[in-house]
């Protein structure tokens, strides 16, 4: 019988693991909206992994943290998006 | 923690796993960055989803994890898709190439439509930029 916060760590290492995977993307994309669309992706798996953790660890102090990622990454994401197109300014 | 409740978390966390590797191949290895965007934002979130109902069927309805759960589902469902679309647009705006086996670009016919009717709005570029910097 697996306990569950066991189950709950395996699957954040999981979701890192993904998170990982990405990263050949984000060294070698050849533009830099490939680099972004990679580390957008990295930190919603980063965000689902820290969730994870914390449910594993009993520590809902890193559930914020979670929510700050995916939140940051979107304004992180608008950002480069609009120094794309419209550049600096 | 009953035997049940184990056994869903894992089977949904497995789909969500399953849905995440898929996307992170699909980004590794799709063509261009529009094939790769699409990745990123539907099967992403396809695989975020399971991962968190996982969390709240696992902590309880009421427990502080599935509260946090559900608003990073909220935010991601929301969020992903808005980030998508101006990374899409961006990436377009830029010029940034389409692989060369896409069929389509429908952008493109609309805009070489237009400057065959002599709409001057498309006409050119600079003008065009003018016109974005008094929205925000």
């Amino acid at each position: 019988m697996i306990n569950i916060d066991q189950l709950y760590f395996a699957v954040a290492i999981a979701e890192a693991c993904v998170a990982l995977l990405l990263l050949p993307r984000i060294a070698r994309g050849p533009s830099v909206s490939d680099r972004i669309v990679a580390l957008n992706t990295v930190s919603t798996q980063a965000a689902l992994a820290v969730l994870f953790y914390a449910a594993g660890a009993d520590r809902a102090v890193y559930l914020d943290v979670a929510i700050w990622l995916v939140s940051f990454s979107y304004l992180g994401a608008i950002v480069w998006a609009r120094f794309l197109e419209r550049g600096l300014i | 923690m009953s035997t049940v409740i184990v056994v869903v978390v894992a089977v949904l966390a497995l789909v969500g796993l399953v849905f995440s590797v898929s996307g992170a191949v699909g980004i590794l290895r799709m063509p261009d960055v529009y094939c790769r965007i699409q990745c990123s934002s539907k099967t992403i979130t396809m695989g975020a989803l399971p991962a968190l109902v996982a969390l709240v069927v696992g902590e309880g309805f009421e427990s502080a994890y599935a509260a946090r759960a559900l608003i990073v589902a909220a935010l991601l469902l929301t969020v992903n898709p808005a980030a998508s679309h101006a990374l899409a647009r961006a990436a377009y705006r830029a010029g940034v190439p389409m692989w060369d086996g896409a069929v389509r670009d429908d952008v493109k016919a609309m805009q070489a439509a237009e400057a065959e009717h002599g709409d001057p709005r498309h006409g050119d570029q600079p003008e065009d930029r003018r016109d974005g910097e008094h929205d925000d």
